[in-house]
């Protein structure tokens, strides 16, 4: 059976709702369009810590991606971002 | 955090995780490797995390902009860090105006 190839994304509705419980005033709201960019840069967030957790496992010679490999591509990930 | 605060978080919580899950899942296809199931919830949880860290930073650009809404503008300067990331944030933005003004083009036509 062919596989679907569904595009996973972070839903709308959870990322609004995910930075507004972060707003530290009640006025704060998000337009719709600044939602989907961040669900966007979320996505790309994810991408990035999976993509550098794996070469850096790669770089070890090991088959799994283990959390020693995000830990040690962390720091980086967070400068980037 | 109130019960009600903590319950809400715990849902969200979730649901950043299954996205991962599903996230890393084809990342590990693409790449044909696995991740543990470890890594999977640290990612989740940094992802989580950085949330916070990005929701403050737009509501204070938009602050420091006079705005209660925060605006596209202020997440492409939440990308500023990365010329790359920056771009790619620039160029869903422009992908999302243009749909807009198909939309108001198509919409404009049917009136009569």
């Amino acid at each position: 059976m062919a596989e679907k190839d569904e595009d996973v994304e972070f839903k709308k509705e959870m990322v609004r709702k995910l930075l507004s419980s972060f707003f530290t005033e009640d006025k704060t709201k998000i337009s719709g369009d600044a939602v989907l960019l961040m669900a966007e840069m979320l996505k790309v967030f994810v991408q990035e810590a999976a993509v550098r957790s794996i070469k850096q496992a790669g770089s070890e010679d090991c088959d799994t991606v283990d959390i020693e490999h995000f830990e040690k591509i962390l720091p980086q990930l967070f400068l980037d971002f | 955090m109130s019960t009600e605060e903590e319950a809400l978080h715990q849902r969200l919580r979730a649901s950043v995780h299954y996205t991962v899950g599903r996230l890393c899942q084809k990342v590990g296809e693409d790449h044909r490797r696995e991740f543990s199931r470890h890594v999977i919830a640290a990612i989740a949880e940094t992802t989580f995390r950085q949330c916070e860290i990005f929701a403050k930073d737009l509501e204070a650009f938009a602050r420091h902009a006079k705005r209660s809404t925060v605006s596209p503008e202020d997440v492409k300067l939440a990308a500023r860090r990365s010329t790359a990331l920056l771009k790619f944030i620039q160029m869903k933005s422009e992908a999302l105006n243009q749909e807009q003004r198909d939309l108001k083009k198509n919409t404009g036509k049917r009136k009569s």
